[in-house]
């Protein structure tokens, strides 16, 4: 699926990373089911030829129920981005168009095991107690979602209370259907508030402490 | 960090920008809300950029730009600006809670999308009313929607939809389209439009998402609705440039005044791209503004330094 020259791009965007990252992929044998789940694992492994430090384990969604049920997997394909210990960062569909670039920059944070985030911000994610259940629907043309997408990942990087799922919308119809979704990006807090539109950082946060307040 | 050049904002402007000062080897950041590519990462299709005969679309132009200046060094960072000091030397610029330092600036904040500020535009926001085509459009399939502005970009967009959506009710205050005639033509023989031109949007109605907007006929004044599932909006756009508000020259709808050396009225600051007071908007005089100020900020970068 990468062209050589892409290969080159990535290798370049990714030569900072210091810690292994693992990607735990979730398929099934009759993949005609899911649509996109051959691109997918066909992608991760030309990814993980990129880089030493990159690592792919395979799964079966059917199959391996006990993984599926600790890492709360609730659809295919799924991948779970993993540093030294898992932060509930994950990827439902493919990471194509605009979502590519935004799934290489969170592989690079956590590997350099740094958010990026400022401290103030920092701070505020850290008071986080309740759990945080962060759902990002997004499609892969859309420029504005890369930054709702990454900016989730930050939280969940910072505080293990807070998991991270990063949704291409056009590939579960049925959430669409689910959660209104009509405009990307849209944000959806522990199925109780949500918002539409890239935000920054802080106003993003908000969000999430509105949400449990809710609570 | 200290840069010799930091770029403000990455749509095309900015990042042939970044191309030429990265290639002239001065130290070159950029600070961008999202990803870079502008508000050209949102068009389909573009088919007038020079060199491509079959069109390009507007993400790979994009990210080839983004590519192109990675290549020369250019460092890109996300953040949002929250507040500037061009008097001091370096200069500094505030983003997302971290202080960067720059010789000279290259501001290429480029505009958003006008709201039409009436009933029902935001509350809607994301359950039917839409600024983006091809973020959104495959959430119309099969619908009707409406399009809002018969300008360039309302028709150019409004094409992109008709692959997806069943009917295209395209609303126009003026009594005629002002988009290029090609687009205009495409869409008049599309048969999946009707024209209501001379008509002004009063209200987006709906109960949980839209289900109708109400119009007026300017010439009867008579107001009916039209039942629709989206709203697309492109009634024109607002520069970015609230946080350059007492630290440079800004004309009165907001654009930043500077010269055809981009030179806004602080030395050492350039402005590029749309959000620079001028006549043509387009991707080709973007990127030739963004060529002009990064020569003039090589220079001020080098008198400096002298």
């Amino acid at each position: 699926m990468l062209r050589e020259e892409d290969k080159k791009q990535i290798q370049a965007q990714l030569k900072d990373m210091k810690d292994p990252v693992r990607f735990v992929f979730f398929t099934q044998q009759m993949a005609g089911t899911c649509q996109y789940c051959i691109e997918t694992e066909t992608l991760l492994k030309e990814l993980v030829e990129i880089s030493e430090l990159l690592s792919l384990k395979i799964l079966n969604y059917i199959t391996d129920k006990d993984d599926v049920k600790s890492l709360s997997i609730d659809k295919i394909p799924a991948t779970a981005v993993q540093a030294d210990k898992d932060a509930g960062i994950r990827f439902y569909g493919i990471p194509t168009g605009y979502e590519f670039a935004a799934f290489l920059q969170m592989i690079l944070a956590l590997s350099q095991g740094n958010s990026g985030l400022d401290d103030i911000l920092k701070e505020r994610l850290h008071q986080i107690q309740n759990p945080v259940h962060i759902q990002t629907f997004v499609t892969p043309t859309c420029p504005y979602c890369t930054r709702s997408a990454f900016t989730s990942y930050q939280f969940a990087m910072e505080n293990s209370n807070i998991r991270a799922d990063v949704v291409e919308i056009s590939e579960f119809p049925h959430l669409a259907q689910k959660y209104g979704v009509m405009g990307v990006p849209k944000v959806v807090i522990n199925e109780s508030h949500s918002f539409e539109g890239a935000l920054p950082e802080t106003m993003f946060l908000e969000h999430i402490e509105i949400a449990l307040k809710k609570e | 960090m200290i840069f010799d050049v930091l770029i403000l904002g990455g749509g095309p402007g900015g990042l042939t920008a970044g191309i030429y000062a990265g290639r002239a080897q001065l130290k070159t950041g950029m600070i961008e809300r999202l990803m870079p590519g502008g508000q050209v990462a949102g068009t389909e299709l573009i088919e007038n950029y020079p060199g491509f005969a079959d069109g390009v679309a507007g993400p790979d132009l994009m990210m080839a730009m983004e590519k192109q200046a990675r290549k020369f060094g250019l460092e890109i960072m996300t953040g949002t600006i929250e507040s500037l000091d061009f008097k001091s030397a370096p200069k500094k610029v505030v983003a997302s809670g971290k202080t960067y330092y720059a010789k000279a600036v290259i501001i290429s904040t480029g505009t958003d999308p006008k709201l039409l500020n009436i009933p029902g535009e935001k509350e809607f926001k994301g359950r039917g009313v839409s600024y983006c085509a091809t973020c959104d459009g495959p959430f119309f399939k099969d619908k009707d929607v409406v399009v809002v502005g018969g300008g360039s970009s309302g028709v150019q967009e409004s094409l992109y939809l008709t692959r997806f959506v069943n009917k295209i009710n395209l609303v126009e205050f003026m009594d005629h389209l002002n988009a290029e005639r090609i687009l205009q033509e495409r869409a008049k023989k599309n048969q999946k439009y009707t024209f209501y031109l001379n008509h002004q949007m009063l209200s987006i109605n709906g109960s949980q998402k839209v289900e109708s907007v109400t119009v007026k006929n300017r010439a009867t004044e008579e107001a009916f609705d039209i039942p629709a599932e989206g709203v697309f909006i492109w009634v024109g756009m607002n520069p970015n440039t609230e946080f350059l508000q007492n630290h440079i020259d800004i004309n009165p709808w907001g654009y930043i005044v500077a010269g055809e050396d981009c030179q806004t009225s602080v030395p050492g600051v350039f402005a590029v791209g749309d959000v620079r007071d001028k006549e043509v908007r387009q991707i080709t005089t973007a990127v030739s503004d963004g060529t002009v100020a990064a020569e003039h900020a090589l220079k001020y970068v080098e008198s400096q330094e002298n």
